[in-house]
């Protein structure tokens, strides 16, 4: 991924993102919103529960509750031998673990690159996601990594 | 002390870095002096008994003296001048110039009280409330003056400067006296920093006496407090007495004030360490911690603990033995490590007793009563959070002890028992858990009374509660609803209150019982984990997946299906099964989660889990029964806390997470719909337009079109196979549970099809039980129902439209009289009469009701005395009262309807008083009600 932006000379604001991968679309998750990145191992279904919990998992000792980020963004689902990979993301006491296709590398963009949501796309998308930075080759939508967890918490800007 | 020494020492700290945050520093004294508080209490009562022991006398005095001396610092006026006041009265007790007598030490007991009142509303609002104690200070001052020997004037009697400092003069002679006024005041102030002088070990320091400049108030305040704690110091550790006075130098006041502060703190410090002098407390190296640290702390030990257990498991199947040394030393570390983490949570459960002794002292002023207060195990240590959650119920049930256990003085005497009443409290481990036993050698409980308060509120049966032994009978203290107390907390509250104990018990896992013995005393036992943290469980699969139920919860496993004695039966859909001549209703567990459910619970075989969901016993079938296991409780995430079906999940010993499954949320629905029966139940009896959905079981007998029953009137549904049908005296009968059921075709005649079972509808009462032969049971409905009454045939009470057909409803009491062969005299009556039926027992309600109804009466049933009420509030009218005496006596007391006859009906007639009834009738006696009712009705009508 390049970054030819990043000339070391600027004293622009710049923004990390944990470049990741749900479906087609290549989405940015702020980097001080992921507490870590971990593979969801042994997922414990658990039934009755919102569609969005993909599971609980067991992190080092303390429980987390896995998000299929593809159910939040209406996505189909993943195919069952792919297990994904999970941002870990830490709500107040509790462990989200927000599980997407895959995670690559992390980018850095210029903050005042960021462009809005485009008017007509999906309104819950634009729910979950904060502006698009115009990569080389592709878009990449920034995702508010809290309001794709939802809930109860509200939608304050991760 | 200690405690106050912390705080000024914290102010210090403040004071010299970024200024003081009253905030914190108040919250810190408030948890403080709470503490000094109850201590002081249960000293004072200490005291009261041994009066002659100084250094109780001492140990109240400091701790007072401090709390006063902090108020002051904080610049809290009214707290200070209350404790100064009781203060005074205590320093008169220690000079000896008064004898301590019961009234005295109530007064200063109230001050306290009066302490905390302010306190709590401190808390509330961060300041302290408006008003004055003059009144209060008054009583105090005059308990310290008007019984002094000597009529000398009582200097510490008021806050003023000068006496205090006359009090200064004398402060060579007679140390002790120089505390005793606890005066705070500049003077003194002065005083204590020249006699400190010599032995300060530093000149003024450059302190940052700039940071508190503005504020002169404040800056008096801090010196007022040091004077406090000077006088504590001086008492302590000033040795000689003999010092000249330095010459007064040229510093400020406010330097003064500093370095005396510093000068008494470093004394202080010096004299805590220096063992028993003058009984001054030691002060024990103590850290405050936050409770989330320590949370986060076991949270990072299980983790740990998780991996050892992980590590020892790969390296077991290797032959290792570099790797196996230094394991087996990881392992040993980290279970020390485990062990100690826990240990932080730990306290004494002496520390929930603190109160105790003070209550019991109220309540042997307030009701006369000698009791003694014996506590044993103080020392053991339990889990702080269960520490929280115990420290109510218990004070409740001391209290309780204390209140309804112990007889008055001249009973005991009387009784051939000591005058004074023990309340016995002890608390020691077994086996993982902590026992605490609270007995008293009072009176025992009543077990008649329980047992008439339980019919009346519903909470059994006659029937029940004649099967009953004693100790069953006194369970019933714990029956929600038994008592009216809304809370645990309030003391003040006559109610017992047990149902909230033994709910506050349970909810941390606890287990609550009893035992009496009339005339012996009574005993309770409370059965805690050690830790909330950790509760057993069972483990369950269910789908090829786990889920932990909590052990408590679950009453027992009972294995159904192929090969098995139990089965699952179906009554209309709803799944039953049959456990000991009860009815449980029967839930699957997949139902319940949503999960594919394909396999046939009446089939195949699997386990019922009996768990108590809100108090009534439900069988939830789960595939398997896999383990039990010691499980660490995690809270759900915010996104799972809706899912009523789990209270948390927790990780298991190889890493996996489960589910634990909430017996209340599981049993949600299946509860919600049964108190709607037990509702309709009430209204079923109630055969008038009030008349709300009942459960009807439809039969056919002796015609195609169906014929329906309440529901709640039938006992149980039986089959017996035609042969078993047998005939004597001209009726026929069945061997039932080794007596003789009176068999009723409730058609012609029993058609006895060859080869099929006979379905028998069973109705118990009174120890006999009658079965009503039908045809075929056809379903349960639940609808509302318009009975139209006034049908001549008989056995039937009239018509409804059921699932929109035209159905006889079956005059059940018209049949249970048939098998009696006891002719109910009916009279068709022209004037439509109305009875209020007030019966405690919901059971008697349903079988008196239909009765009435069938014998032209309209009938306004009421369970007890909220619903007479609301009756009596929407002025009904009624011709008669029907009911047991208990509830007619109490409708009478209060003056309702006292112009009407009043027919009470009981099982034991003989032992009801007949005081201004009209009639007490025998129960089983359904003809005589009938004759009663018409003769009086007549009697009123004419």
């Amino acid at each position: 991924m390049t970054t030819e932006d990043q000339n070391g000379l600027a004293t622009e604001a710049i923004s990390e993102y944990v470049s990741v991968r749900i479906g087609d679309q290549l989405f940015g998750a702020p980097v001080d919103a992921i507490r870590e990145v971990f593979t969801p191992t042994s997922v414990t279904d658990v039934p009755l529960a919102p569609n969005e919990v993909a599971g609980l998992l067991n992190l080092r000792g303390r429980i987390v509750t896995a998000i299929d980020a593809r159910t939040r963004l209406g996505l189909p689902p993943r195919s069952a031998d792919e297990t994904g990979m999970a941002l870990g993301v830490e709500r107040g006491s509790e462990i989200f673990g927000l599980i997407v296709d895959s995670v690559g590398e992390v980018l850095r963009r210029p903050s005042a690159e960021l462009e809005p949501v485009p008017a007509h796309v999906d309104a819950v998308w634009r729910s979950m996601v904060k502006g698009v930075h115009r990569l080389e080759t592709e878009l990449l939508a920034v995702i508010d990594v809290s309001a794709v967890i939802g809930s109860a918490a509200g939608k304050e800007a991760a | 002390m200690r405690g106050s020494l912390g705080i000024a020492r914290q102010i210090w700290r403040e004071l010299l870095a970024t200024g003081p945050t009253m905030d914190d520093l108040i919250s810190e004294f408030l948890t403080e002096t709470s503490e000094s508080l109850d201590v002081i209490d249960s000293e004072l009562v200490r005291f009261e008994n041994n009066p002659e022991d100084r250094a109780i006398l001492d140990n109240i005095f400091r701790l007072l003296h401090t709390v006063k001396g902090t108020c002051g610092f904080l610049g809290l006026p009214r707290l200070e001048a209350v404790a100064h006041a009781g203060e005074t009265l205590l320093g008169k007790f220690r000079d000896g110039e008064l004898s301590v007598t019961p009234p005295m030490v109530t007064l200063v007991l109230e001050s306290i009280d009066q302490i905390k009142v302010l306190l709590e509303s401190l808390e509330a609002t961060g300041s302290e409330p408006a008003g004055e104690d003059s009144a209060l200070i008054k009583r105090l001052e005059d308990a310290a003056l008007g019984r002094m020997s000597d009529a000398a004037p009582a200097p510490e009697a008021k806050s003023d400067p000068e006496p205090a400092a006359e009090d200064e003069a004398g402060f060579d002679q007679d140390l002790g006296r120089e505390l005793r006024p606890g005066e705070v005041s500049l003077a003194e102030l002065e005083a204590a920093f020249q006699s400190a002088q010599p032995d300060a070990e530093a000149e003024a320091e450059a302190i940052g006496v700039g940071d508190f400049d503005p504020e002169l108030g404040r800056e008096l305040r801090v010196g007022e407090v040091s004077a406090a704690e000077l006088e504590a110091a001086f008492q302590s550790a000033e040795p000689d007495p003999g010092m000249a006075p330095p010459p007064v130098t040229a510093i400020t006041s406010d330097m003064s004030t500093e370095e005396a502060l510093q000068t008494a703190m470093s004394e202080l410090r010096g004299d805590d360490t220096a063992p028993g002098a003058d009984g001054a407390p030691r002060v024990q190296q103590t850290v405050r911690v936050g409770v989330d640290v320590l949370e986060a702390l076991m949270t990072t030990v299980s983790e740990l603990v998780l991996t050892r257990n992980q590590l020892m498991q790969t390296v077991r199947g290797l032959e290792d033995d570099d790797l196996k040394g230094p394991l087996q030393r990881l392992s040993a570390v980290t279970g020390e490590l485990q062990d100690g983490v826990m240990k932080t949570r730990m306290q004494p459960i002496g520390d929930a007793w603190r109160k105790l002794p003070r209550i019991i002292r109220d309540v042997s002023t307030d009701l006369g009563k000698k009791i003694e207060l014996v506590m044993e195990g103080q020392d053991t240590e339990l889990d702080r959070q269960v520490l929280e959650l115990i420290k109510d119920p218990l004070t409740h049930m001391v209290r309780n002890s204390a209140d309804h256990g112990l007889e008055m003085p001249e009973d005991r005497v009387k009784a051939g028992k000591p005058e004074k009443g023990t309340v016995k409290l002890a608390a020691y481990h077994e086996g993982g858990h902590i026992i605490i036993s609270i007995a008293d050698d009072g009176k025992g409980l009543d077990t008649k009374r329980i047992g008439e308060k339980a019919l009346e509120k519903g909470l059994t049966t006659h029937e029940e509660l004649s099967r009953m032994n004693e100790a069953q009978i006194h369970r019933f203290i714990f029956a929600a609803g038994f008592s009216t107390a809304a809370k645990v907390t309030n003391l003040s509250g006559r109610g017992v209150g047990m149902d909230v104990v033994r709910t506050n018990i349970e909810q941390i896992g606890g287990v609550v019982d009893v035992s009496s013995t009339a005339g012996k005393g009574t005993h309770f036992s409370i059965k805690i984990p050690l830790t909330l943290a950790i509760v057993s469980a069972l483990i369950i699969g269910c789908n090829e997946q786990r889920f932990a139920i909590p052990q408590l919860a679950v009453r027992e496993l009972v294995r159904v299906g192929a090969g098995s004695e139990h089965s699952v039966e179906t009554l209309n859909n709803a799944r039953v099964m049959r456990l000991r001549d009860r009815l449980m209703p029967i839930v699957d567990l997949r139902e319940c989660l949503g999960l594919s459910s394909e396999r046939d619970v009446e089939e195949e075989a699997g386990f019922v889990v009996v768990i108590d969901a809100g108090g009534r016993n439900i069988g939830v079938v789960v595939d398997n029964v896999l383990d039990t296991e010691e499980i660490v409780v995690k809270p759900l995430s915010e996104s799972l806390r809706g899912v009523q079906a789990y209270s948390g999940a927790t990780i298991l010993g190889d890493g996996s997470v489960i589910m634990i499954l909430d017996p209340n949320g599981l049993a949600g629905e299946i509860i919600s719909s049964m108190e709607d029966e037990a509702s309709a139940d009430a209204a079923a009896a109630a055969v008038n337009e009030m008349a709300e959905t009942q459960r009807l079981l439809l039969v056919r007998a002796g015609g195609e079109e169906p014929k329906a029953v309440p529901l709640s009137l039938v006992t149980r549904l039986e089959e017996f196979d035609p042969e078993t049908i047998e005939v004597t005296n001209g009726r026929d009968v069945v061997q039932y549970r080794g007596r003789l059921m009176p068999i009723v075709p409730m058609g012609a005649q029993i058609q006895c099809m060859e080869g099929q079972r006979q379905p028998v509808l069973v109705f118990a009462e009174n120890h006999t039980s009658i079965g009503l032969a039908v045809d075929e049971i056809v379903d349960v409905v639940e609808e509302r129902v318009d009975l139209q009454m006034g049908s001549d045939r008989e056995g039937v009470i009239g018509s409804a439209i059921i699932k929109g057909k035209a159905t006889d409803v079956v005059d059940i009491a018209w049949y249970l009289d048939q098998s009696r062969a006891a002719d109910v005299q009916r009279r068709a009556s022209s004037a439509r009469r109305r009875i209020l039926l007030v019966d405690a027992d919901a059971f008697a309600r349903r079988m008196i009701a239909p009765l009435l109804a069938a014998a032209g009466y309209d009938v306004m049933p009421a369970g007890g005395m909220h619903e007479v009420q609301a009756i009596a509030e929407s002025e009904e009218r009624f011709d008669a009262l029907v009911g047991d005496p208990a509830a007619l006596e109490r409708i009478q007391s209060q003056g309702l309807w006292t112009d009407l006859p009043t027919i009470a009906v009981t099982d034991w007639p003989e032992d009801s008083g007949a005081e201004g009834l009209t009639a007490v009738l025998p129960r089983s006696d359904r003809s005589a009600l009938i004759a009663t009712l018409d003769q009086v009705s007549q009697g009123e009508a004419a």
